[in-house]
């Protein structure tokens, strides 16, 4: 199976999103090819190593796009005059960040990848009738916030946004989320909380108060701490949440998610105590890299997360992450990050 | 393999004996008692003796606790078995009689300063003399994955005749601990007035009697450490504090003729594997001057094939996947970077992440994610290389330098003024001489209080 062009590519995996239709691996495969003649980066990575596009016959072996490429070149195959938007990873201002460029159809594919995993695993595939609180700038404001567009997406006009852009990155106003909890509490209506952990953090640890949800209310919480708040292991950080929310565990869904892919992971579906692990939706594959060999690993071995994205068409369908993981039943668990060995060392860490 | 040492030290019967306060109070308040009756009226001559005596065993292949060093797990010790011998063979045969003797005359003027009053020359024409005292109990805040630094200070303690409690860093007081047994086991007296034992940083509980107790605190650490730590003594006590550092090495063009460029890498290769890269003093990058008959990019490959025929001799070993990862995950950057420009290039070992030199055109300050992974830049000459470091300034222990000797005096004048506070040959990096002032600090000097008898 070939891909003749990006529009024949597009179609193939919007079908296969929406209907299952096709084979992942012979997807990968083609489209892999595809971005091997248009992506210059992939196009030099795959004459640099060797590698025959056409020839692989097992998804580990299509070379992966380490995440910080995405700051130095741009990994896509948009002409630059076609790009219409990017999501830009939230660094800190001392680094550049990740840029992912967006067309019509890039953009429209994106959609079409993360609502349904979103409205499975935060929403039960009901329609929310509650209230929601996003913990991050309206949409128009960040427009290069994944997250935000997300929430854009998924999220519905009544939405409440708690977050404020400043120049790299936004804050949180906690009067905006404090009556947004009031006012479900005297409503006895659920709230919906979503956003970054840090931005979770920086409200609470910003006031005292502390509530008693309305039953069925939920959280979705993506991504670590980026140095913008203080940092907490999952467990102590779930636990402050129930806490000071009043929303038990079972109801609050972590999302792995990152402006380099397409597909996001979740590790529970709300509402259920089954043991927490990282599932992406049947289009993208986590494979767990052995660090000395480069090989997958072998089952609950750790090593670094990489992910084969069906839904990265005009990007990279492999992507390199920094995060180790390791696979836990049919999913992962994230281990943090691989970090240079200066931060336990005794040389210091001037920059990344 | 610590079942086969007796329990001497708290670490010793760590985590089964869970630390209180009280217990290091009354450890704090024995080692001050031993100290009086043992070391501090014993003669400077007889601590000399004792260590360089102990150094010297501690070469020798047939020395238990050598044996034990040595033949511990790695995953212990954290090096492989030929890394830490050579580690420990370089770190020892630095500690002999005149060293020591000279270490304590270039502190303090003469070697029995700490003995009984005396003077120096110019001392003596002001009819005075003066007399050298140690603090009665220092407390170290010990860090990093690297035993020397936490064995050269107890060796520093002991010349100056004080106790010393060592609060060592998570999985990385086994060698110290090694090292306090053997000299227990050598002269009981100096072991009892030294103390080990481990807490998580910043446990301010069991840290508060220590900094109560202790007359002098010295702290290795990230700034933000030291400066806690500094704000919680009271003023009385001295406090000697060591933030973190970055090295580097400058390879200056005349050094790159085809005859002296290939033993030069191979001593860049040494400086890059010792002690898997880990020190303040290990090198982050090379910068190379361009203009010398081997070119910055061909002194990268030299290196490359250096470090190759040392994972032969001196094997890295093996490394948590955090670390590994780190190494894997940088790799496919540079992978990708050198795939897209001519400007970038990799060389790096066939299997695993052993080592890796990463050249690349822009001089702009890298640091590396260490155990063995070096980058290699080429700069126009001195001026630039500290316009680009520039953003380092202030955080660099050691420049390994190659230049001529005609040119090196102004190179190490240039670099002192800009902030560099250790200038050496390459290839002997990791191996400071005895007498080094650590941050630009006297090494005893900072330790002792002075009293003048003026006559």
């Amino acid at each position: 199976m070939t891909f003749q062009s990006y529009n024949e590519a597009n179609h193939a995996i919007t079908r296969f999103i929406e209907r299952g239709e096709g084979e992942f691996d012979q997807l990968a495969f083609a489209l892999h090819q595809l971005q091997a003649k248009h992506v210059p980066a992939i196009a030099a990575l795959c004459q640099n190593r060797g590698i025959d596009s056409a020839t692989l016959d097992q998804i580990d072996q299509i070379p992966a796009i380490p995440t910080t490429a995405f700051r130095d070149m741009a990994i896509t195959s948009i002409p630059e005059k076609n790009r219409t938007s990017h999501f830009e990873s939230s660094g800190t201002t001392a680094t550049q960040p990740s840029v992912h460029w967006h067309h019509e159809v890039s953009l429209s594919l994106y959609e079409t990848s993360l609502i349904r995993p979103f409205q499975h695993h935060v929403l039960n595939n009901h329609v929310w009738s509650g209230h929601i609180l996003a913990l991050t700038p309206p949409p128009a404001e960040a427009p290069h916030s994944s997250l935000a567009h997300m929430a854009s997406q998924v999220l519905d006009d009544g939405t409440i946004y708690a977050g404020k852009w400043q120049n790299d990155g936004w804050s949180i106003d906690s009067q905006t989320c404090e009556s947004a909890c009031a006012k479900a509490i005297h409503e006895n209506a659920p709230l919906l909380l979503f956003g970054p952990a840090f931005s979770f953090l920086n409200w609470l640890d910003s006031t005292e108060g502390s509530y008693e949800l309305p039953n069925e209310s939920r959280i979705m919480e993506t991504g670590g701490y980026k140095g913008r708040s203080r940092e907490l292991p999952k467990n102590e950080f779930h636990g402050l949440l129930s806490e000071r929310l009043g929303v038990p565990e079972s109801h609050i869904v972590c999302e792995y998610g990152m402006c380099e892919l397409s597909s996001q992971a979740y590790d529970r579906k709300a509402g259920t105590n089954k043991e927490r692990a990282f599932r992406f939706p049947d289009w993208a594959r986590p494979i767990i890299i052995n660090t000395e060999t480069g090989a997958p690993c072998e089952a609950a071995e750790t090593g670094l997360l990489r992910i084969i994205d069906l839904a990265n068409v005009f990007s990279s369908i492999a992507i390199q992450t920094q995060d180790l993981a390791r696979s836990i039943e049919d999913g992962f668990e994230l281990l943090g990050r691989a970090q240079a060995a200066e931060l336990r060392g005794c040389s210091l860490n001037l920059l990344q | 393999m610590r079942d086969a040492l007796p329990n001497y030290f708290l670490l010793d019967t760590q985590p089964k004996a869970r630390l209180t306060p009280e217990v290091v109070t009354e450890a704090c308040r024995q080692l001050k008692r031993n100290r009086a009756q043992y070391l501090r009226d014993m003669p400077t001559e007889e601590v000399i003796t004792h260590l360089s005596r102990l150094a010297e065993n501690w070469q020798d292949d047939l020395f238990p606790f050598r044996k034990m060093a040595l033949e511990a797990e790695p995953t212990i010790t954290g090096f492989s078995r030929p890394s830490l011998a050579h580690g420990l063979d370089r770190f020892f045969a630095r500690i002999t009689e005149d060293n020591l003797h000279n270490l304590i005359a270039q502190e303090l003027g003469d070697s029995r300063r700490l003995d009984a009053p005396l003077s120096t020359p110019e001392e003596r024409s002001d009819n005075r003399l003066a007399f050298a005292c140690g603090p009665e109990l220092i407390g170290h805040i010990a860090s990093g994955n690297l035993p020397c630094p936490t064995m050269m200070s107890m060796i520093q303690g002991l010349l100056v005749g004080s106790a010393q409690f060592i609060k060592c860093a998570e999985n990385a007081g086994w060698l110290p601990a090694l090292f306090a047994h053997s000299l227990y086991d050598t002269h009981p007296k100096l072991g009892a007035c030294i103390e080990l034992a481990h807490w998580p940083g910043g446990k301010s509980e069991l840290e508060s009697p220590l900094f109560d107790e202790a007359d002098c605190i010295t702290a290795t650490g990230r700034d933000e450490t030291l400066a806690s730590i500094r704000a919680r003594l009271d003023s009385r006590r001295r406090f000697i504090g060591y933030g973190h550092r970055v090295s580097f090495a400058y390879i200056q063009k005349d050094m790159l003729s085809r005859a002296l460029s290939r033993d030069l890498a191979q001593r860049m290769a040494q400086d890059i594997a010792s002690w898997n890269q880990l020190g303040c003093l290990s090198p982050h990058l090379v910068y190379v001057e361009q203009g010398g008959s081997v070119r910055p990019e061909m002194f990268a490959e030299m290196i490359a094939e250096a470090l190759d025929s040392l994972e032969v001799t001196q094997p890295r070993g093996d490394i948590s996947p955090e670390e590994s990862g780190t190494i894997a995950y940088k790799r496919d950057f540079y992978d990708v970077r050198s795939a897209g420009a001519g400007d970038v290039r990799q060389w790096k070992s066939e299997e695993g992440t052993h080592w890796t030199v990463v050249f690349e055109e822009d001089p702009v300050f890298t640091t590396s994610c260490l155990n063995r992974f070096i980058h290699v830049k080429p700069v126009g000459d001195l001026n630039e290389m500290l316009r680009v470091a520039e953003m380092a300034r202030g955080q660099v222990s050691t420049v390994g330098l190659a230049a001529p000797k005609n040119d090196a005096e102004a190179i190490v004048k240039q670099l002192a003024h800009w902030g560099v506070t250790r200038v050496c040959p390459i290839g002997q990096m990791q191996d400071p001489p005895l007498g080094w002032r650590h941050d630009g600090r006297p090494p005893l000097g900072d330790l002792v209080t002075w009293t003048d008898w003026e006559q």
